[in-house]
């Protein structure tokens, strides 16, 4: 991501001709609804390549339990789940049953996919919510710090910063942090303490979203608990993205900063605190938006790091969980789950695009 | 690269140059030790005993072990050293694997266009948007399926994280690409009927290289953090094959909770340190490459600077007392004099008085002195132009004025707005002068207008940064000032966005903007420059309308000798940072005093003059044959497509100039482009000295390539920046002849010379060159073919006009000689007129009139016509005094 966020500049963000015609729908609409349609064979083409790669690795069957049964029972077991009929039939069905909203179900454990989506991705996005929390938090302000400052000591230290928080792998800042806090008592894995668990089990609706659900619960001290074990994580995986964000900030403001409306604006008289925060602060935005969307992927594949890091029961523990088990099934619905979620958030981006970039609207 | 390394250093400085340095030093560390591990390290990295004595679990840093031992009773220290050397192999291997895969495709992809490009960007942005570890991991099970060899299972983690990077190469790749194919230098090279390999290598993937260094580091960087993923999530090389840091990260994450520290903190160490080297390199070369983030250099290169400096000096050479550092006294004591006079006796109070102004800038390069000690003032109500070309420093004085300069400048002298003196103020007290009692008019009205908000939004900001007045009142003030300004509409127009306006419409809004606060002095750096001559005539009307009403004094900077001659009351002209000549506007054109006025002013060419060419003889043969040509641009998603050129015919004969003039947009540029096969036409034929060009493929058009020659607008993108001059002359010559190498150099020394440019050119790069040496380079590589036609697309409108007019010279005085017809497309009636036989003029794609030079830019028979050279201005006062007073009872 590194190579994109620092090149992203040269595309030009929303340079695109103004339409002149006013059809039946709105220019907004209008741009919603092709970004919509270009989503689809995004998502159609990777569906397609999980389906092609795990068909390659080999027999899921095989691979998952071979040894452990005889010949006819595998045979059996194939029959069973439809894995000894023409591959493109498979295909369809599958394609079909995406449609339908069935994402298949796991060999070794017989779970349904979209229920590992409940459980699972409630985690990891309760994980991901935090780690953006804490990303927004060091890398807005920071980033704009740097760019006030270019080239003066606090640029420097801040870009250096930067740098520091992307080189370390997210798993050895865990590392440190369970280092640093666990002499203190500090929880350092998992998403709450067992007895906070088996508490949260009885809350109803359950949301699986641990917070939530201890809000939902209304006792202080599980509410405490569940935040206490969300820290670290949040931190190890936020600083990753803060530190992407902060230099995303820091270079889009400099761009800003040397327009010709930047200047126009000071000698209208404006006020220099007001040019960074309306004129130069809002444009930026505009490309710093648009990368932060392809961070999303970043995010999830930190995301699988983190939670083994620190055995947060999420989508991509889970996901390390079967691909060890080698259940291809298991992998191959996540992974569509996974890229269902990165077309849905590309799509959102848009939608933000759409709304602080008035070019895009009109 | 070990010569990159050294010009990259040179070109740092200061912390910069520090990272870089850090950087390179980081990555030299691990490279040495990754060669030398089996000698550096203490044990193998698999071994658990010594000499028979076994090491021991989980062991504290000792003598023995300076970093410890692991929980498997390994070396920690060893591990760590290895794991170097499996780092190092697997990202030179992904990142040259991904490279090899990624350049080419994003090369043809964004070259060629079409459906591969669109089926490419498709699969590489699904790719792009997944999760890259994920598809790392799927990647390498598909591979490795338990692979143990050592090479085999580098071999499998590089091409996994190949996989993961190809996109990135892909797409920045591809980008660049883009931005190249639609450089003047890639279409000089296709017109000349180079064959597309030649051009990906030699101008695209040369041009597009720069950018390889910055991805390959920033990707080493993360080749390394994803093969850490891997082996930290099992599914990276086999244990036993190789030592791998993120592997013993995973087995001493355990250990973090009961705090053993050394198995898990020293490979992390190694990681975070070969990855910041990596990252620092990539980071310091992007700064230093990159050109948008570079601080923004002059607009003129040395070469512009020497060309203008060497004719001044020609000029300047008889007289001594006019040197440069010391502007002659008689010219002082004249504007003097003068000034007394234009005031009908008044004593002046200047609204602005520049004295002794001096602007020097830090550079790399040192101190450059931009404006010398200039001094001139402006009384309210008083209009005064300040001219010169690029590099005189007419710009950089007015905006050091308002203290907008970067802070790289040093500004001394006064700059006095009634009794103050507006230099060295802080920012913050000329915050409340700026747009209150000085304000600004900028060149390019498209970007000084904030995208994001919408015009009524940004005069009300700038009312309110001046004035206590509720959001209802300074609503209804910018009503008030855009109706003022002549916006159409006004109501409704307040809450438009700038991009829904036109290039006019957004220049009165920045005019809206400037006089909203009712300013004592307007400065107006180029305020037409970027504008329609039609929309030119309206804004200046404006401007000197706002001057009778409100009284404010107006600086107005410009080249344009016509706009001087228009507008101004008094007129300084400027030459690299000094005031030559300063005199009422009248006074100036009739009888200029200094030798450089004089010059500047016999260079700009006049529209209407009696001695221009004629027509040629009928008799000649017909070179180009233009038969109702359309040419449609098809429409974005859903909208019809856009009709460029509409049924347009004409004719060239040989050794014939036709003018093309006509506004932005008016299909003018299209229809040479469509004449050389760079656009196919939709319907029409051309014809070249009888033979049919439109309609056929590249490769049937490819022997045709000689009969036509093309010269490009930009002097500055025209010729491919990593080619000398004799490799740009000279490639035609190979392309499309047989001569031999010896034989071309002799061919690409006589045109040199035809273009009065020495043979010592030939070794130059077109960067040591300035704009108007470029421009004679565009033109002797057009004419290395003896084409039977030449299309000359505004050839001279990015040059300064006493250089103009030399290329012009030098143009009418070629074309005269070998006789080509010619297809010269211009904006500029003025300099048409000074070349073209015959003249056609288009409109909206249409031809509204076409006919002899004289009968249409004397006599023109269509109203647009008339409207068209009514509008353009001629640097003569009492002329354009005559016009205003007659055109006045209409406006």
């Amino acid at each position: 991501m590194s190579t994109a966020e620092v090149l992203a500049p040269l595309e030009p963000a929303g340079a695109r001709p103004p339409s002149r015609r006013r059809g039946p729908l709105s220019p907004l609409a209008r741009y919603l609804l092709v970004r919509l349609a270009l989503l689809v064979p995004m998502i159609w083409v990777l569906v397609t390549m999980v389906f092609v790669l795990m068909r390659v690795i080999g027999d899921p069957i095989q691979a998952a339990l071979g040894g452990r049964l005889t010949a006819e029972q595998i045979a059996e077991r194939k029959a069973d789940a439809g894995l000894d009929r023409p591959i493109l039939t498979q295909y369809w069905e599958y394609v079909s049953g995406l449609f339908r909203g069935d994402f298949g179900t796991t060999l070794t454990d017989n779970r349904k996919v979209s229920d590992i989506l409940v459980v699972n991705g409630a985690a990891t996005l309760e994980l991901a919510f935090w780690s953006l929390v804490v990303a927004f938090a060091v890398g807005v302000p920071l980033g704009r710090l740097a760019a006030r400052y270019r080239d003066r000591v606090p640029d420097v230290l801040l870009r250096l910063f930067s740098i520091l928080v992307y080189a370390a792998p997210v798993f050895f800042v865990g590392l440190l942090l369970k280092l640093a806090f666990t002499p203190f008592g500090w929880p350092s894995s998992g998403r709450a303490s067992i007895a906070t668990e088996l508490t949260l089990q009885d809350v109803h609706p359950r949301t699986n979203i641990m917070i939530v659900d201890a809000i939902l619960w209304g006792d202080p001290a599980l509410i405490g608990d569940v935040l206490k074990h969300a820290m670290l994580p949040a931190i190890a995986l936020g600083l990753l993205t803060g530190g992407v964000f902060l230099r995303l900030v820091r270079v889009n403001l400099l761009q800003t900063l040397r327009m010709d409306y930047v200047t126009a604006a000071r000698a209208r008289g404006i006020s220099e605190r007001r040019v960074m925060n309306k004129h130069a602060f809002r444009n930026a935005l505009v490309p710093v938006v648009t990368v932060m969307g392809m961070q999303v992927a970043l995010l999830l594949g930190g995301a699988i790091l983190t939670e083994t890091t620190f055995e947060w029961k999420g989508l991509g523990y889970q996901l390390s969980e079967y691909l060890i088990r080698r259940d291809f099934l298991a992998v191959q619905g996540i992974v569509t789950v996974i890229a269902l979620i990165v077309g849905a958030m590309s799509f959102l981006i848009d939608v933000i695009v759409a709304f602080v970039d008035p070019r895009v609207r009109f | 690269m070990s010569r990159f390394v050294p010009g990259v250093v040179r070109q740092s400085h200061g912390l910069q140059r520090f990272m870089l340095l850090l950087g390179f030093g980081l990555v030299f560390l691990f490279v040495f030790v990754a060669i030398f591990a089996p000698w550096l390290a203490p044990y193998d990295f698999n071994a658990d005993r010594a000499n028979g004595v076994v090491f021991g679990t989980q062991q504290g840093p000792s003598a023995d072990h300076w970093f410890g031992t692991t929980v498997g009773g390994t070396d920690v220290l060893s591990r760590v050293i290895y794991g170097a050397r499996t780092a190092v192999e697997v990202i030179v291997l992904a990142v040259v694997l991904s490279g090899v895969v990624g350049v080419p495709l994003g090369l043809v992809s964004g070259y060629l266009g079409g459906w591969l490009d669109r089926v490419l960007v498709l699969v590489m942005d699904a790719l792009y948007a997944f999760p890259s570890l994920l598809l790392a991991i799927v990647v390498s099970i598909v591979l490795s399926g338990g692979n143990s060899s050592a090479i085999g299972g580098i071999l499998a983690a590089a091409i996994s994280i190949t996989v993961v990077f190809v996109p990135q190469h892909y797409r920045v790749i591809r980008n660049a690409t883009l931005s190249v194919k639609a450089e003047p230098y890639v279409d000089a090279a296709k017109v000349v009927g180079v064959r597309t390999p030649r051009i990906l290598r030699k101008h695209v993937f040369s041009n597009v290289s720069s950018s390889l260094p910055v991805i390959g580091t920033l990707n080493a960087s993360e080749a390394i953090l994803t093969l850490a993923g891997l082996g930290f999530l099992g599914f990276g090389i086999e244990p036993s094959a190789a030592a791998e840091w993120g592997y013993d990260l995973n087995k001493a994450l355990p250990d973090a909770s009961s705090g053993i520290w050394w198995t898990g903190v020293f490979p992390g160490l190694a990681i975070v340190l070969i990855v910041l080297g990596a990252t620092l390199v990539g980071e310091s070369l992007n700064d230093i490459l990159n050109p948008l983030l570079r601080t923004r250099g002059a607009d003129t290169t040395e070469a512009d600077q020497a060309e203008i400096e060497q004719e001044f000096a020609a000029l300047d050479g008889a007289t001594d007392d006019r040197s440069l550092g010391r502007p002659p006294a008689a010219d002082r004591e004249r504007s003097e004099g003068t000034d007394a006079g234009t005031d009908a006796g008044e004593k002046r109070v200047a609204a602005l008085s520049l004295t002794d102004l001096a602007v020097s800038f830090r550079t790399d390069a040192g101190q450059v002195r931009a404006v010398k000690g200039i001094s001139f003032d402006v009384a309210p109500g008083e209009v005064v132009a300040v001219v010169g070309e690029s590099g005189s420093g007419k710009s950089v004085s007015s905006r050091a004025v308002l203290g907008l300069l970067p802070s790289t400048a040093e500004v001394t002298g006064s700059a006095r707005l009634g009794d103050r003196d507006l230099l060295g103020l802080s920012n913050r007290s000329l915050q409340p002068i700026r747009g209150d009692r000085v304000s600004m008019v900028f060149q390019e009205p498209a970007t000084a207008l904030n995208p994001v908000y919408t015009v009524g939004w940004q005069i009300i900001e700038g009312l309110q940064a001046h004035r206590k007045i509720s959001k209802k009142a300074a609503r209804a003030r910018a009503v008030e000032l855009l109706e003022m300004v002549g916006m159409p509409d006004p109501e409704e127009r307040v809450g438009y966005y700038p991009h829904q306006l036109s290039g006019g419409q957004k220049q009165r809004v920045v005019i809206a903007m400037a006089i909203a606060c009712d300013p004592d002095v307007i400065i107006a750096d180029e305020p037409t420059t970027a504008l329609d001559v039609t929309v030119q005539a309206s804004i200046l009307e404006l401007l000197l309308s706002l001057r009778e009403r409100l009284g404010t004094a107006i600086v107005l900077i410009t080249h344009n000798m016509g706009v001087v001659a228009d507008m101004a009351d008094r007129v300084v002209v400027m030459y690299r940072g000094t005031i030559v000549e300063q005199a009422p506007s009248r006074e100036l054109f009739a009888s200029p005093r200094h030798p450089y006025t004089r010059a500047l002013l016999d260079a700009v060419p006049h529209l209407g003059r009696s001695d221009g060419p004629g027509l040629v003889d009928e008799t000649t043969d017909v070179v180009l044959t233009v038969d109702d040509l359309v040419v449609e641009f098809a429409g974005r998603f859903g909208q019809p497509p856009f009709r460029a050129v509409d049924h347009v015919s004409f004719e060239i004969r040989k050794g014939e100039v036709l003018g093309l003039v006509g506004e932005s947009g008016s299909g003018k540029s299209t229809v040479g482009r469509t004449t050389v096969g760079l656009q196919q036409p939709t319907s029409g034929t051309i014809h070249v000295s009888g033979q049919q060009v439109s309609g056929l493929s590249d490769r049937q058009l490819r022997s045709m390539r000689s009969r036509f020659g093309f010269v490009f607008q930009d002097p500055a993108s025209s010729l491919n920046p990593r080619m000398s001059i004799g490799q740009c002359i000279a490639e035609p010559l190979h392309v499309q002849t047989e001569l031999t190498s010896s034989q071309i150099d002799a061919k690409v020394a006589e045109l040199l010379e035809s273009v009065e440019l020495g043979g010592s050119y030939a070794e130059r790069f077109p960067h040591e060159l300035s704009g108007g040496q470029r421009q004679r380079v565009s033109l002797a590589r057009a004419l290395s073919l003896d084409p039977d036609l030449l299309i000359a697309d505004e050839p001279t409108s990015a040059l300064d006009v006493s250089v103009q007019a030399r290329v012009l010279e030098l143009f009418r005085e070629l074309q005269q000689r070998l006789q080509f017809a010619c297809l010269f497309i211009s904006h500029d009636l003025a300099v048409v007129d000074t070349l073209a036989n015959r003249v056609a003029v288009m409109q909206h794609g249409e031809l509204v009139e076409i006919g002899a030079r004289d009968q249409v830019l004397s006599h023109p028979r269509e109203a647009y016509t008339q409207r068209l050279i009514a509008a353009v201005p001629v640097p003569d006062p009492i002329e354009q005094a005559r016009r205003r007073a007659e055109r006045a009872p209409i406006g």
